[in-house]
């Protein structure tokens, strides 16, 4: 039975000679129930150990954890009715595949014929039936992290947690698990909480992503909503591959109201957000991929510096002309070498706009709406 | 640059000087094995074997084997007090392995899996205890026995022999536990299982061959101790077999045969373990970093 797991100001600090770190710092959030959440972030940003609070491994300082009415915040690991499956895989060296995916089931004095039975089907799941009398040594590591995931499974856990389960797999063993984790979500009437750095897998896999920075939280929505609606310059810069682009520039009154004045570009500006802003530095965000060579509204120079090739798309590193690092992702700028200089251009709707902390003040929308106002007038 | 390998520490040496290097060492060791061990072992079993009429004969050492005898054996058993004093080393030895490998164990675990103040120091203290001479803790344990009215007791014996293995157990397994990975535990506190049942069901078979290495140290501790048992023990019907032989070289009646073949019976147990237990042994020591 799935269930929200909601975290009230969660807080957790390390004592380490003398020196305090804040490894969760304040942190409130309600992950829905029977929802793929994941939780992403750079190392050291308190991913794990948010994990590690809601499976019961760790304990906050202060604050609290519901799991559905129910507060967990100091329930034994052994009460919570959660699953892990940890990034160490952590099988049991001296029991069979069978005896280690039944281990939960056999502690909780569940009959052998029926242990049986829930590995069995566990293991047709996850495609492990030929593996089941063998020893985990005897396992490869993608069949391994299956009987991890099929631990899980049999377990009928309210919450299943995942932390960094792949991180030690080559990439094809990981696009071939996502896919099993991703049926096993859709089988399994559980809330689903996923770690993991690689923002590739929280991007595709799940219904909402969590990015922590520092402890704190940065940004808690669906995938699509971190990509286009970035709070921060933080978030922008952190989602997506290779990072945005961000262009240093100044609010300037211009003659139709309030104008976003850079080294090569000048873009309208909404009234309400910048009216009261003339003056200030802000920084434009622009992803590599609405960069091109061809289409766009405003146009800015880049020296090139590498061209790597993906497949059917380009990534160009170049440098603008006033210093700032650009990427470019296009499938047309093959012809581009080192050191030559190429024109790309954006529109306004793509762009982000960050004050000088770092906030966002308006996503592309605005500008956009901002400029075909000014346009018309 | 001649003779400076691309990657190599300090002087370039061929493949085939490597190999021939290799080879002397090989033999050299086996030789001093041969000399020290296997020559010794080979005099023992050929005495004990033989009756002492023929391994005397001439007025020489005869150390090729020409008969074939138990006649030492049964002397022993029949006319000295052997049989007592091997049920005295089989008590004390069992007792004392298991209470110094079950200590090592439960220390151990908790020097690595629990912070609490002063586990440096705690730490620090039993490799120090580990540094003292059984001679050192020999009267001091005596004085202690004696003032407790213990003395002549299995049950001191046992004490004062766990407190010499105890201190390496401890650090054997201390270092043990710490390759054994905590997330095996998590997983299964997380399925349910309580911490005593997860240290019986998980911990402790993973940590076998340190356990078994363990408790093999602690065997040849008490198995060939002489230096308490002569401390606390003072009627000849308490003593182990250590003590007890020593005191067969005294009798006239007693000769090197029925030595050796005291010897062979006290090599017996030693020899057995080893044979069956090596693999745990050497899986237990190389944790600790004692290869």
């Amino acid at each position: 039975m799935a269930r929200p797991i909601r975290l009230d100001d969660v807080r957790k600090e390390y004592h380490t000679a003398g020196t305090t770190h804040v490894a969760v710092d304040d942190l409130s959030l309600e992950i829905p129930e029977g929802s793929f959440t994941t939780i992403v972030g750079p190392s050291g940003c308190g991913k794990t150990t948010t994990l590690r609070m809601i499976a019961g491994l760790e304990t906050p300082i202060s604050g609290t954890i519901h799991f559905g009415d129910r507060d967990v915040t100091e329930v034994r690991p052994q009460d919570r009715n959660a699953a892990m499956v940890f990034q160490s895989i952590a099988l049991y060296p001296h029991m069979t595949v069978r005896e280690n995916i039944a281990y939960g089931l056999k502690v909780a004095g569940v009959s052998k014929v029926e242990r049986d039975a829930a590995v069995d089907e566990a293991a047709e799941t996850l495609q492990i039936s030929e593996q089941l009398e063998k020893m985990p040594a005897e396992l490869s590591g993608g069949q391994q992290q299956r009987v991890a995931l099929g631990s899980a499974f049999v377990q009928d856990p309210d919450v299943l947690l995942l932390d960094e389960p792949m991180s030690d797999l080559d990439a094809k063993l990981k696009a071939e698990l996502r896919v099993e984790v991703q049926r096993l979500h859709q089988e399994m009437d559980a809330t689903m909480v996923y770690v993991t750095h690689d923002q590739t897998e929280a991007m595709t896999m799940s219904d909402h992503v969590l990015l922590l920075e520092e402890g704190r939280l940065a940004q808690f929505a669906p995938p699509g909503d971190l990509f286009d609606c970035p709070v921060s310059q933080y978030v922008a810069e952190f989602i997506g591959t290779p990072s945005t682009n961000t262009l240093p520039a100044t609010v300037e009154a211009g003659d139709h109201g309030p104008t976003i004045v850079g080294e090569q570009f000048e873009i309208p500006a909404p009234e309400p957000q910048f009216a009261d802003r003339i003056g200030d530095s802000v920084t434009l965000g622009i992803r590599p991929q609405y960069l091109s060579p061809d289409e766009g509204d405003h146009r800015i120079r880049v020296i090139v510096n590498v061209v790597e090739q993906l497949g059917t798309e380009f990534v160009v590193h170049g440098t603008s002309v006033d210093g700032a690092h650009v990427n470019v992702v296009d499938e047309n700028v093959g012809e581009a070498g080192a050191d030559d200089e190429l024109s790309v251009g954006f529109d306004a709707a793509d762009a982000f706009v960050f004050d000088v902390d770092g906030e966002t003040i308006c996503h592309g929308d605005a500008l956009g709406a901002a400029r075909s106002a000014s346009t018309s007038q | 640059m001649l003779g400076l390998g691309k990657g190599a520490a300090g002087k370039y040496v061929s493949q085939r000087t490597q190999e021939r290097v290799r080879r002397v060492a090989v033999i050299l060791t086996a030789l001093l094995v041969a000399v020290f061990v296997s020559i010794p072992v080979y005099v023992m079993i050929a005495i004990a074997f033989q009756p002492s009429v023929t391994t005397f004969r001439g007025g020489q050492v005869n150390l090729l084997f020409d008969s074939f005898t138990f006649d030492n054996f049964i002397l022993l058993f029949t006319e000295t007090g052997t049989p007592r004093y091997l049920f005295n080393s089989f008590v004390v030895t069992a007792s004392s392995t298991l209470l110094a490998t079950a200590l090592s164990v439960a220390a151990g675990y908790g020097l690595t899996r629990f912070e609490f103040r002063g586990k440096t120091m705690a730490a620090r203290a039993v490799l120090f205890a580990y540094m003292f001479s059984p001679i050192v803790l020999a009267i001091p344990l005596y004085v202690i026995f004696f003032s407790l009215n213990m003395l002549d007791s299995y049950f001191a014996l046992t004490l004062a022999l766990t407190g010499i293995s105890a201190p390496f157990g401890i650090w054997l397994m201390w270092q043990y536990f710490q390759t054994v990975p905590v997330a095996l535990e998590e997983s299964a506190w997380i399925r349910g299982a309580s911490r005593t049942r997860t240290l019986w069901e998980v911990v402790l078979p993973v940590a076998r061959p340190g356990t078994i290495a363990t408790a093999i140290f602690s065997f040849s501790v008490a198995w060939n101790d002489f230096t308490m048992a002569r401390v606390v023990m003072s009627q000849n019907e308490m003593y182990p077999i250590t003590v007890g032989a020593s005191l067969f070289l005294d009798r006239v009646t007693i000769g090197w045969s029925e030595t050796m073949a005291a010897a062979v019976l006290m090599s017996l147990p030693p020899f057995a373990i080893a044979l069956f237990l090596q693999n745990y042994l050497l899986q237990g020591f190389n944790v600790g970093g004692l290869e």
